[in-house]
């Protein structure tokens, strides 16, 4: 729940409730973080094949949540500037994703046109002897 | 933690009388240039962005002329021809038409319509508008030592091999993208924290959702362009490699950079016009708008769609054949919101009390021009298609009904309807409808023979072409130069306005929306009393027919 | 909240130490203030995250051309001190939050401390930044004496990227990985200095005493700031020095 209001009715002349976290709890924060650092380096000298990127930015983004939660104190923020933060990530997964999508796919572009069907297969021939004309 | 503060007066003057306003209440150099007031910035974004536009449409006309016979008629060489239509389209796009409605009248009227004293955060506003001056002198610069010839998108790995001031301009567009990030940040932020009480969402007039809308999108894309353009210039200055064939990169992977802002900008562009087009039709057929929510919705639904679609610029650049399929399929979708738009203005303005003065003659001509422009595109989108029709004149034709038809002339047509709450004054009434005709005559003349040309092939951005496209390459420049004598007439019009002093109503057109509630011109805080909101927009019924009678003082 | 022009509202300092805060004279409430400026930043940090994420984009595209560059690539990163610097931003971040927080419960000289140390780190980590350019350099693997030398198309060689120990020469365009590692970490180097220097200037005003309970805006945005940059870093370690 967000303890600030979108409106111009608040009374108090501070700043608001402002969530002032324990600094024990900052501490605690900061030794997993070193935690899993070590694991990320320890993580990186085994070998799981096509997961390791996976697994790599799976702890990254742990790390992140942490200091984009209690550090940057966003799980006590307003409503508005969660979802302006969090849509920034939203709005970067489409940049990545149709990018690499393309950059993945057209891997098949060219398998299409050279393994797939007769069809295809004749199709290539005849560019092949059309570019020969010239 | 107290809470029973006492309140400081600060501010020992009075209030001034009612005659004193953002326009004469303070006077000298400084009073401007320092000024943290949004009236007053947003003037110097008109004056600003106005002179771009004019400085813009002039090397238009260079390459109209040009283009006048096949063989070419100004130009000394091909390369002189790539930089003034460069000139062109940079100058349009990045100095005029991404800035020009949220800078000049969106900070004009934004706070007004929301009944704030200023946008939220006035000295981000004054620098972004500093960004914008920054951005015009590099963009100057480039000119001065010795131009650039990449068109306006700086396609890879042209602009990495060029021997011109890619660089420079570069880092214009950098500086120029982080005005325009700053522009939509204050407004967002100015929407949601500084709404009058009473002025729920739903109540906010549609030109307040059209520039959120638009914000969102400024501060979500542009920082892509950003990186884009800086790439670039490392890759002239130390070549990374990643944009360069030669290097083992991939001048594709710059397409999808540039165009996942750019087909973005293309709503950053539009939209705010789309805010501007609302309001009037509401205002001059006196009608509340059909489909409030639908258009306010819309806005934003365009603007998350627009993310989804970039690659339909690229259906001819080596992009997998997948892609292509998903890019050609989601750019259907932007055609949905659009079209509830098109539809919710034609019937506003169905059965409604229609007022036919210059700014509403602005939009009708909009209403008609953005329809071709709209559907244009839908032709485009589809893939096979514009496979034939990609780099011709018909793409050309497209966009420009879009970006001048569209959107300079909804400008135009915003411009009419404020000028009077801006300054007090009212132009000529029917020097500006000539004007108003011979911009739509001439706009028309000018692009409808290149819709034609592109669909037989005629390429654009060439300095020479085979004889047969002449009689409309002719047409169009003919048309051309209608438009640059329409826009002159306008510009003369609203310049002479200023000499005439011919007295604005309070209430020119009879707006019910808080920015025609607050004396005319506003004061320098806006509203001398907090207003309140009580009515539901658009609702004619409170419309005080005294402000109409009224002139300003 | 009346809405007229002619007040602005005043927070008063807590104690002798501490100056009062003026609400700009265009907000109401300084709840008002707090949160707009606050969106506000907000707001700038997503365009970070999106600028950055540009060069994430270039990284992921060409890790997926050139899997074996990168993964050659990033061998010859020392890890060692990728995790060192990894610990001190990660320290960095915790004595940035604890000056927010010292701000937030109006303890002056933890303010001033906390934020010293958070530019210690920042320094620290430039140090160690320098040294490991310094090593590509002296490899021959990012030559900045020659980083701006036009680029001959015809040899086809980069003038920077000299490669004297031939580490890089069996895997194609070894160039690449390292003009991505030194883009990135270029940017955010300058990022880091930024920060620290942003850091100095809130330092400056909690020695005045402006920032207290009832006023921490400056101390909270670039806090939020710093813990930006630690959050790039963050992605930046795993994918440059242990190439996945």
């Amino acid at each position: 729940m967000s303890a600030h209001h979108d409106d111009h009715s608040h009374g108090a002349l501070q700043m608001g409730h402002h969530h002032v976290s324990s600094s024990a709890m900052f501490f605690n924060v900061l030794v997993a973080l070193l935690i899993l650092t070590v694991i990320t380096v320890g993580a990186s000298r085994i070998d799981f094949g096509s997961a390791n990127m996976l697994i790599a930015m799976a702890i990254a983004s742990i790390k992140a949540s942490l200091v984009i939660a209690i550090f940057m104190h966003v799980k006590w923020d307003t409503a508005i500037n969660r979802i302006v933060f969090l849509s920034s990530f939203l709005f970067l997964s489409l940049l990545f994703i149709f990018t690499l999508a393309d950059h993945a796919t057209r891997r098949w572009d060219h398998e299409m046109h050279t393994t797939r069907t007769p069809v295809d297969k004749q199709w290539v021939y005849k560019q092949h002897e059309h570019a020969g004309d010239h | 933690m107290t809470t029973n503060v006492p309140v400081i007066d600060v501010h020992a003057e009075a209030h001034g009388s009612g005659s004193t306003h953002y326009l004469n209440c303070s006077k000298g150099f400084w009073s401007w240039a320092g000024t943290l007031d949004h009236k007053r910035i947003g003037l110097m974004y008109l004056i600003g962005t106005g002179v771009a536009f004019l400085a813009g449409g002039l090397f238009a006309l260079l390459v109209r002329l040009h283009l006048w016979q096949p063989d070419g008629l100004l130009f000394k060489d091909n390369v002189q021809y790539n930089q003034i239509f460069t000139l062109h389209g940079a100058f349009m796009v990045f100095l005029f038409v991404i800035p020009a409605i949220p800078g000049s009248l969106g900070n004009m009227v934004l706070p007004l319509m929301l009944g704030a004293k200023d946008v939220a955060l006035p000295r981000l506003n004054l620098l972004s508008f500093y960004l914008w001056v920054t951005g015009a002198v590099l963009a100057a610069l480039a000119i001065i030592l010795g131009g650039f010839d990449t068109g306006w998108t700086f396609y890879a790995p042209y602009s990495l091999y060029t021997d011109q001031a890619v660089v420079t301009i570069g880092l214009a567009v950098f500086v120029l993208g982080f005005s325009s990030i700053f522009t939509g940040l204050n407004f967002i932020v100015t929407v949601h924290k500084l709404r009058a009480p009473g002025l729920t969402w739903f109540r906010m007039p549609l030109f307040v959702w059209a520039l959120y809308a638009t914000s969102i999108l400024q501060v979500l894309a542009t920082p892509v362009l950003g990186i884009t353009v800086l790439l670039v210039a490392f890759e002239r200055l130390y070549h990374i490699g990643i944009f360069d064939p030669r290097l083992g990169g991939d001048p594709v992977l710059f397409e999808h950079f540039f165009w996942f802002y750019s087909h973005p900008a293309v709503y950053i562009m539009v939209l705010p016009a789309f805010g501007i087009i609302s309001e009037l039709v509401s205002v001059h057929s006196r009608k509340p708008l059909f489909g409030y929510k639908l258009i306010a919705f819309s806005s934003l639904a365009i603007a998350i769609i627009s993310f989804l679609v970039w690659g339909h610029h690229m259906f001819t650049s080596g992009q997998s054949t997948y892609a292509m399929f998903a890019f050609s399929f989601l750019t259907f979708f932007v055609a949905i919101p659009t079209a509830i738009k098109e539809f919710s203005w034609v019937a506003t303005v169905w059965k409604g009390s229609i007022a036919l003065n210059a700014p509403m003659l602005y939009t009708l001509a909009f209403l008609i021009i953005f329809a071709i422009g709209g559907l244009t595109g839908v032709i485009l989108g589809s893939l096979n298609v514009d496979i034939h029709l990609h780099d011709t004149y018909f793409v050309v034709a497209h966009f420009h009904y879009v970006m001048m038809g569209s959107i300079a002339l909804a400008f135009f047509a915003g411009l009419h309807h404020w000028w009077p709450k801006m300054f007090g004054v009212m132009y000529d009434e029917t020097m500006a409808k000539i004007a108003c005709g011979l911009i739509f005559v001439g706009f028309n003349a000018t692009f409808i023979p290149q819709f034609i040309m592109g669909s037989r092939g005629m390429p654009r951005r060439y300095a020479t072409y085979v004889p047969e496209y002449q009689p409309y390459h002719m047409a169009s420049t003919i048309g051309a130069m209608i438009l640059g004598v329409g826009v002159a007439v306008m510009v003369f019009c609203f310049v002479a306005s200023l000499f005439q002093r011919k007295k604005a109503m309070q209430n020119q057109w009879g707006g019910v929306t808080l920015d025609w509630l607050t004396p005319t011109p506003p004061p320098l805080e806006n509203f001398a009393e907090a207003p309140t909101v009580t009515n539901e927009v658009y609702d004619y019924s409170t419309l005080d027919y005294k402000a109409m009678q009224t002139p300003v003082r | 909240m009346s809405h007229d022009g002619h007040h602005s509202v005043v927070i008063p300092a807590p104690g002798p130490e501490f100056v009062p805060h003026t609400v700009a004279h265009h907000f109401d409430t300084p709840v008002q203030e707090f949160q707009a400026a606050k969106l506000g930043f907000w707001l700038f940090l997503a365009t970070e995250i999106l600028l950055f994420g540009g060069l994430f984009a270039a990284y992921f595209y060409f890790h997926e051309s050139y899997p074996e560059t990168f993964r050659l690539g990033g061998r010859q990163l020392d890890w060692k001190l990728g995790a060192l610097n990894t610990t001190v931003l990660l320290i960095s971040s915790w004595t940035m939050a604890m000056g927010v927080r010292s701000a937030q419960t109006s303890q002056k000289q933890k303010t001033l401390m906390y934020c010293a140390l958070t530019v210690l780190g920042a320094a620290i980590f430039m140090v160690v930044k320098f040294f490991e350019y310094k090593a590509k350099n002296e490899h021959g693997l990012i030559v900045f004496s020659e980083l701006f030398h036009p680029y001959d198309g015809a040899t086809g060689s980069i003038p920077w990227f000299k490669d004297y120990h031939g580490v890089m020469a069996g895997v194609p365009h070894g160039h690449l990985f390292f003009a991505i590692y030194l883009t990135m970490t270029a940017i955010h180097g300058l990022h880091v200095v930024i920060g620290a220097g942003l850091i100095l200037w809130v330092m400056k005003g909690a020695a005045k005493g402006r920032f207290h309970a009832g006023y921490f805006l400056p101390v909270d945005l670039v806090g939020l700031y710093w813990h930006l940059v630690d959050l790039i870093w963050i992605f930046l370690f795993p994918l440059l020095y242990l190439v996945p």
